[in-house]
């Protein structure tokens, strides 16, 4: 039999070394900015400057800068949760790996608010180089597509904050590359982005900062191939302002002024299409639709073994 | 009640060719034991379904016998045996690549397939899928996705789960689901089960095809190599990798005692004796990895190498990870039995533990190997010993308990990439409380109430019962 011991509650902490910060779920950008900034780190997947972070959680699952750092479920190592009786449990580490155990972390991180809610979290830091440049490449769109899957194609992926395609509000068609990288590393990075402007006949522009675009009204989850076609649709036919994160294969889709119902006429379109591929849509105005059978039975036995109502 | 191993052929020889259900004890030796060597279970029949409708009529069969899936057997923590008897169900025959889709990075796969495999289908199309266990020539994706395994390069790009978009899964109850698929969602279902699914090893119910990601290969790598005369400095070499803006794909510890091993081998590379070594890579762009190869090279200097080597020959990179990844092989020439421990600790208690670990081999007379993900933490601290002593075997329980005990004191787990298997079930309680441990025996109620899906593994708590 195991040796039973207490809860194991995270403290708040910040160890520099390893790279991790333990503080309420509520703390905002310059909060986690000026924690992780005292150590030089940074924590890439802010998306909002006002919005706490468990706001930002749960608008979506994915912030631009996921194109490099995986989404919110891969920075996040553990948290205190809060079940909806009161009981406070640990959930997941303060290192960066384990398979102790089911992935609860994982699971819940993806429930919003429907099993108890996150009371403080451990976020993965990455180091904080002192250039954070933003991109933007604009022309004819399907110029810019080819663009981005050229760029997709490269390792240079992996050093990009985020690749992004730009469409519908008050974006014309525009592709945006964000980087954060050491000074003497600008150029390198520069001299590959002009090459592909220049292949595919497009202008080229950058402005300091790394983007916040705010916490989105609609999120589809699709595959990458599809992508464009979707930002397309979404902007073409319904308006919407889209940010695409082309490498995630995520549409934030902004919708001001939108009631929630009209978000779900228009997720409701998308979403044969989405399903088939394995892909989903949610909304932080849009409250989930109801399971069907057999996912009812599942989630009924869940709430009995954790006595929730 | 178990039926017996006849009753077992005959039963499942109305659904399976008489040649896929395995019932002699000469057949069964070879599925009573995975990586874990000493400890063995031998199964009452194997069974080798030759697709997923297959594997389904396969289990609705076996209802109320115990089922235990498996695929290359590679697990090093106990994790695809009948440790509750019953049958294993073997996936080799379910191997095909289904599709590689490159525009959307992301590939279809059956369970059976091997990390080799993939990775050679994948090479035309300048694709990889990055999960790198050590065992990759013969490990399959379903073992890999069920005991959410790693690797060497897992500190940049993340371990199996990282890769995961979906899982066609059957359950106990003979249905078969998708939780995801290409496009890494929830699917038609309002929760992320495939959240669950990866590291479940094999509890909740029998994976058949998968969905994971692909991410383009690297242009260019520089691989380094350091040594160090203490652990103090190794550590302070450890701490410089982690924080360098280049971002190391990998940061892998060996101890004088590994580096011994690789140079009794055909591999010896004339490394020095008494020397703890750090094998560090960077890779990307050539324009961006060239412009920061000579600071990570500075990084491993000042934490006082004297010998740092690096180079961007793709021989000598094959040769310098062949080497680290044949650790496990070597130990064979050591001692018939050996036991490696997984746990994830701080990086700052690096030296601290590592100590724990000396001591206590020393204190035991039992010789330890250490090699270590040291960029994630991960330690496999390799204890060898003769399992045929019964002393020696509770030596090495005792040590073991001490180490997961320390290990959780400075804020680290039990397991980093091998799961809990059946090794590791014993100490599940100094890592969750109360609460929390009933939050994770509830997961199996979901889909495996009656624990017939490998039981006695993950949680002392998992037996089945008919």
């Amino acid at each position: 039999m195991s040796v039973l011991t207490e809860e194991r509650l995270f403290e708040p902490f910040i160890d520099a070394t390893d790279g991790v910060l333990c503080l309420p779920a509520g703390s905002d950008e310059a909060e986690i900015e000026r924690l992780a900034g005292l150590h030089g780190l940074r924590f890439p997947l802010l998306h909002d400057r006002g919005a706490p972070l468990c706001d930002q959680v749960a608008a979506s699952p994915f912030a631009p800068a996921s194109s490099r750092f995986g989404p919110y479920c891969d920075n996040i190592t553990g948290m205190n949760w809060e079940l909806p009786d009161g009981r406070r449990v640990r959930i997941g580490e303060r290192v960066v790996k384990s398979t102790t155990g089911y992935d609860l972390l994982r699971f819940l991180l993806g429930t919003v608010g429907r099993y108890g809610r996150p009371v403080d979290y451990v976020l993965r830091l990455r180091p904080a180089c002192e250039e954070s440049q933003t991109f933007f490449l604009r022309g004819d769109p399907v110029l810019l597509r080819e663009a981005a899957a050229g760029i997709l194609r490269t390792s240079w992926i992996h050093w990009f904050d985020s690749v992004d395609v730009l469409e519908g509000g008050e974006f014309s068609s525009l592709l945006r590359v964000a980087v954060n990288c050491p000074a003497e590393e600008c150029d390198a990075y520069l001299g590959f982005l002009s090459g592909i402007a220049a292949r595919h006949g497009l202008s080229l522009d950058q402005s300091p900062g790394l983007p916040m675009d705010g916490c989105p009204d609609l999120v589809i989850k699709t595959s990458p191939e599809v992508l464009p076609d979707i930002v397309q649709l979404l902007s073409g036919e319904y308006g919407a302002k889209c940010v695409g994160l082309c490498y995630c294969g995520v549409v934030h889709v902004f919708l001001p002024g939108q009631n929630p119902d009209s978000i779900c006429r228009i997720a409701q379109a998308l979403e044969p299409g989405l399903h088939a591929v394995g892909g989903d849509w949610s909304s932080r105005h849009v409250m989930p639709v109801n399971p069907d059978s057999p996912e009812t039975e599942w989630i009924g036995k869940l709430k009995k073994e954790w006595n929730l109502p | 009640m178990i039926p017996s191993s006849q009753y077992l052929r005959k039963h499942l020889r109305r659904t399976v060719p008489h040649s896929r259900v395995l019932t002699s004890p000469a057949q069964l030796t070879g599925y009573a034991s995975d990586g874990l060597g000493y400890k063995s279970f031998l199964p009452d029949a194997v069974v080798i379904p030759a697709d997923a409708e297959e594997l389904i009529k396969v289990i609705l069969a076996l209802k109320g016998i115990p089922i235990c899936m498996r695929g290359a057997g590679t697990s090093l923590s106990g994790g695809p045996v009948a440790a509750q008897g019953g049958v294993v169900i073997h996936t080799s025959r379910l191997r095909a690549i289904r599709r590689i889709c490159p525009e959307g990075f992301w590939c279809e796969v059956e369970c059976g397939v091997n990390l080799d495999q993939l990775d050679q289908a994948l090479a035309p199309y300048g694709l990889c899928y990055p999960p790198d266990p050590s065992s990759g020539q013969v490990c399959t994706i379903g073992g890999n996705v069920a005991s959410n395994a790693g690797g060497a390069h897992c500190f940049r790009y993340g371990v199996t789960g990282n890769y995961v978009l979906g899982v066609e899964v059957v359950l106990p109850d003979g249905t078969l689901h998708c939780f995801g698929g290409p496009a890494g969602g929830r699917g038609r279902w309002r929760e992320d089960w495939k959240k669950l699914m990866v590291g479940s090893e094999g509890t909740l119910g029998a994976f058949t095809r998968f969905w994971l990601r692909l991410t383009p290969r690297a242009e260019k790598a520089w691989t380094f190599s350091a040594t160090y005369a203490s652990l103090e400095a190794t550590e302070r070499a450890v701490h410089g990798l982690v924080r360098h803006p280049a971002f190391p794909v990998a940061i892998e510890l060996m101890d004088p005692r590994a580096v011994a091993l690789v140079e009794s081998s055909p591999m010896a590379m004339g490394l020095p004796e008494n020397r703890f070594m750090i094998v560090t890579e960077i890779d990307g762009p050539a324009d961006l990895v060239d412009l920061r190869a000579e600071s990570v090279a500075e990084v491993l200097r000042s934490a006082g190498s004297t010998d740092v080597q690096f180079g961007d020959n793709p021989e000598d990179r094959k040769n310098l990870f062949r080497a680290r990844k044949a650790i496990g092989g070597l130990l064979g020439q050591m001692s018939p039995d050996y036991v490696v421990q997984d746990a994830v600790i701080p990086k700052r208690a690096l030296a601290e533990i590592l100590r724990l670990i000396y001591d206590e081999s020393d204190r035991a007379g039992l010789p330890v190997v250490t090699v270590m993900h040291a960029g994630d933490g991960n330690l496999h601290p390799n204890f060898v010993f003769d399992s045929g002593k019964p002393e020696e075997l509770e030596k090495i329980e005792v040590i073991s308990k001490k180490l997961m005990k320390q290990v959780i004191a400075v804020g680290g787990t039990l397991s980093g990439e091998h799961g809990i298997g059946n090794d590791k079930c014993d100490y599940m309680g100094m890592v969750f409380g109360p609460e929390a441990l009933r939050l994770q025996l509830s997961v199996p109620m979901i889909f495996n109430p009656s624990h017939a899906f490998n039981p006695l593994k993950v949680f002392p708590e998992r037996r089945f019962v008919p």
